[in-house]
C-alpha cells in the first residue's frame, strides 16, 4: 500500500506527513527537556544558601572539564551544518556528496559521545569529595581502599526480627568460624529455650537466625494472646519480656584458635562507630546489628587538591575541622594562605561594591570561601609526619613519612597535590562525583545522558540514512530528502538543546 | 520547504548555512569567554544576575539561529506556527514553576539562617 503524503505536501497542512509528526514530536522534547531545564533553575538559584553541596562552579575540578564542554559544543554545531549540507546535496541529486557530509555527521557524534565519556568516566573515577562533620569541604582523590572501616569484630548483637543482617556480606576474606545463640525469655519453673549453632557459611547462619527468629515470634504471640486472653476475663496481665536479640561470637576454626571477625561495612550500612578508652568500640548498623571489637583500620588516604569553605559560616571558618587535619599533619600553614587569601577577596568585594554593603548572598557564596590547596612542604620546625590523630601510627599511609615529597604537578607547576588522612569519624559525606555527590552532579547527570541519548538516537537514524538511503534514493530522490530533512530537523533539536546546556552546566 | 528549488535558491541556502555555522562558532567563542576570561566576570563564583542574563542571551540569540535558519522556521507553514505557539505557552508555564517556589516562605526562613553569618 502507498503511504500518502510522503513525498508531496498535503493541500490542508501544506506539507508533508512526516514534517508535522517531527514537529509535534519536538514539541514534546520540548516539554521534557523544558522540565528539566525549570528543575536545573530551581536548584542552581536555591544553591547559593549552602543546603547542598555546592555548585562546584569555579573549583578546578570542575573548570578542567569547561574545555570538553567547549570542544562539543564546536563538534555538535559543526554536526548541524553537515546535516543541512547533507540535505542540501540531495536536492541537488549529488549523491556522493551527502554520502561525505553524512559520514561527518556521524563522525561528529561519535567524537562527542567519545567526549562525554572520558568526562563521565573523570567524574566518576578520579574525583571524590568529603564533606567533614563541620560542612567543610576538601575535593581531590581517594587513593587508598582504606575508604571502608576495618573493625575487628569480638561479639555482635543480632536483632532477630525483619531480614538476614547486613553484616553477612562484611567479612574479610572467607565466611568464618562463627558460634551463634539465642537465650529465650524466662519463665518460671522452666529452663529458657536456647537456639545454639555453629557454623562456617551463610546457609549455617540462616538456619540458626531463621529458627531463632520464629521462636522470638511464636513467644511475642503467646504473650500477645496471654493479654488478650486475661483482658476478655477481666484481669490483668504483666507480659512478660521476651529477648529479640541474639548473640554471635568467633569459634575457634581449623588452628584452633578463635579469632575476632574481620567486618569492612560500607560506608552506607553503617549508621556510626565509635571508640572507646576502657571498654571496646561499638559498630552500629543501620539494621541495629550492634558490634563490640576493635576500630583497626579507618583512615581515609586522600590526595588533596582543593578547599571549598562555602558552607561554612565565615565566622566559623577560623575554626573548620580540615585545619585540625592540616596541622596534626604538618600542613598548618594552609590555613594562614586561606586566611591571606581570603582577606584579599574581601577587599576585592569592598573594592567592588564601594561604599554599597556586600549582599550577604554575594559573601556567603563562593568569592569568599572558595580557595585551591596550595600545600607545599613544610617550613622548617613545623611538626612532620602525619596520621596520629588517635595515637596510632598511620600503617595505611605509605606516604605518611616522606608524602611531602611526593608532589604531582599536573602541569601548571604550582598544584601540588599530597596526601592527607582523614579519620572516618570526622567524615559526614564522601562520595565521587557521580549524581548522588550532589545537586549539581544529580541535574547534571540526568539532563547530558538524556541528552546524550539523544545524540546517540539521532546518529543512528542519520546513520540508517547513509547506509540504506541508496535503494530510496534510486527510487525517488526526494523521499529520501525529505526523509534526511526530518532526521535534521531532530539533530539540530538536539544541538539546540546543548547550546543552552553548555553555558548552564559548565559556566553559570 | 517546498518540493523543488532552482540552483538558485539552493545557492543562496548555502551560504547562509555557512554564515549561521560561523556565526554560531564566534557566538560560542564568546560564551566561553564570558565563562573564563576575567574581564567579562561570568563564570566567577557568585555569578550575579547580569552573568546569566548575558550568557542565557547569547545562548537564546545562537538557538534562534538555528531554529530559524537550520531548522527553516523563518519561512514554513502556518501550522507548525501554531504548535510551536502552544509548546511555547506551555514552556513559559514550566519556567514559572520554579518562580512559584522561590516564594516559598519555607526557604525564606532557610534563607535568613545562612545568611546571618
Amino acid at each position: 500500500m502507498e503511504i500518502p503524503y510522503e513525498v508531496t505536501a498535503r493541500r490542508d497542512t501544506g506539507l508533508y506527513n512526516a514534517k508535522i509528526g517531527i514537529w509535534l514530536f519536538l514539541a514534546s522534547e520540548v516539554m521534557l527537556f523544558g522540565g528539566l531545564f525549570s528543575a536545573y533553575v530551581f536548584l542552581r538559584v536555591g544553591v547559593i544558601d549552602g543546603v547542598d553541596t555546592p555548585w562546584p562552579l569555579g573549583l578546578d575540578v570542575h573548570k578542567q572539564f569547561v574545555w570538553i564542554g567547549f570542544v562539543n559544543t564546536i563538534v555538535l554545531i559543526a554536526s548541524s551544518v553537515f546535516v543541512v549540507f547533507a540535505w542540501v546535496s540531495l536536492k541537488e541529486r549529488n549523491y556522493q556528496r551527502f554520502q561525505i557530509w553524512m559520514v561527518a555527521v556521524v563522525l561528529c557524534a561519535a567524537a562527542f559521545m567519545v567526549n562525554k565519556f572520558i568526562e563521565y568516566k573523570n567524574k566518576l573515577t578520579e574525583h571524590h569529595g568529603i564533606k567533614l562533620v563541620d560542612n567543610s569541604v576538601m575535593e581531590g582523590k581517594i587513593v587508598h581502599d582504606t575508604e571502608k572501616i576495618k573493625f575487628a569484630a569480638d561479639s555482635l548483637n543480632v536483632p532477630l526480627q525483619g531480614g538476614l543482617p547486613a553484616f553477612l556480606g562484611d567479612f574479610e576474606g572467607d565466611f568464618p568460624a562463627f558460634k551463634a545463640v539465642y537465650v529465650g525469655k524466662e519463665e518460671e519453673g522452666k529452663e529458657p529455650v536456647k537456639i545454639e549453632k555453629s557454623g562456617s557459611s551463610a546457609g549455617d547462619f540462616a538456619d540458626w537466625f531463621y529458627e531463632a527468629r520464629r521462636q522470638v515470634a511464636e513467644d511475642l504471640a503467646e504473650e500477645r494472646k496471654k493479654l488478650r486472653d486475661a483482658k476478655k476475663e477481666g484481669k490483668t496481665y504483666q507480659m512478660k519480656p521476651v529477648p529479640t536479640k541474639g548473640t554471635v561470637t568467633p569459634a575457634a576454626g581449623e588452628g584452633g584458635e578463635s579469632e575476632p571477625f574481620v567486618l569492612r561495612p560500607d560506608n552506607r550500612k553503617m549508621v556510626n562507630y565509635s571508640r572507646s578508652e576502657d571498654g571496646p568500640d561499638k559498630l552500629n548498623y543501620i539494621d541495629a546489628v550492634t558490634v563490640d571489637g576493635k576500630v583497626l583500620a579507618d583512615k581515609i588516604e586522600y590526595e588533596l587538591h582543593e578547599i571549598n569553605l562555602q558552607q561554612v559560616p565565615i565566622t566559623k571558618q577560623d575554626s573548620a575541622k580540615l585545619w585540625e587535619i592540616f596541622e596534626s599533619q604538618g600542613h598548618g600553614y594552609v590555613k594562614d594562605e586561606f586566611m591571606e587569601h581570603q582577606a584579599e577577596r574581601i577587599q576585592e568585594l569592598r573594592t567592588k561594591f564601594k561604599d554599597k554593603p556586600i549582599p550577604a548572598k554575594v559573601m556567603q557564596s563562593a568569592f569568599v570561601n572558595l580557595i585551591e590547596a596550595h600545600l607545599h612542604e613544610p617550613k622548617t620546625g613545623e611538626k612532620k609526619g602525619g596520621g596520629d590523630v588517635h595515637g596510632e601510627k598511620a600503617k595505611v599511609n605509605p606516604a605518611a613519612d616522606d608524602g611531602h615529597d611526593k608532589k604531582d604537578d599536573h602541569g601548571d607547576g604550582h598544584h601540588g597535590h599530597y596526601t592527607v588522612l582523614i579519620d572516618r569519624g570526622d567524615v559526614k559525606f564522601f562520595g565521587n562525583h557521580g549524581p548522588r555527590y550532589g545537586n549539581y552532579y544529580a541535574i547534571y547527570f540526568t539532563m547530558t545522558a538524556l541528552h546524550g541519548l539523544h545524540v546517540v538516537g539521532g546518529a543512528l537514524v542519520l546513520a540508517y540514512f547513509l547506509i540504506f538511503g541508496k535503494k530510496l534514493y534510486l527510487k525517488n530522490p526526494e523521499h529520501l530528502a525529505n526523509r534526511v530533512e526530518v532526521g535534521g530537523l531532530f539533530w539540530h533539536f538536539v544541538d539546540l538543546v546543548w547550546i543552552f546546556l553548555f553555558p548552564i552546566m559548565y559556566l553559570l | 520547504m517546498a518540493d523543488s528549488l532552482s540552483p538558485e535558491e539552493l545557492a543562496k541556502h548555502k551560504k547562509s548555512y555557512t554564515a549561521v555555522g560561523i556565526a554560531l562558532l564566534v557566538f560560542t567563542c564568546i560564551t566561553l569567554a564570558l565563562g573564563i576570561w576575567p574581564p567579562l566576570d561570568l563564570g566567577v563564583p557568585g555569578a550575579t544576575w547580569e552573568d546569566v542574563v548575558i550568557g542565557l542571551t547569547v545562548a537564546g540569540v545562537k538557538a534562534s539561529l538555528v531554529a530559524l535558519i537550520f531548522m527553516h522556521l523563518n519561512h514554513e507553514k502556518s501550522l507548525i506556527y501554531k504548535f510551536l505557539l502552544f509548546t511555547f505557552f506551555f514552556f513559559l508555564g514550566l519556567m514559572f514553576l520554579t518562580l512559584f517556589a522561590l516564594w516559598d516562605p519555607i526557604r525564606e526562613a532557610i534563607d535568613s539562617y545562612y545568611t546571618r553569618g
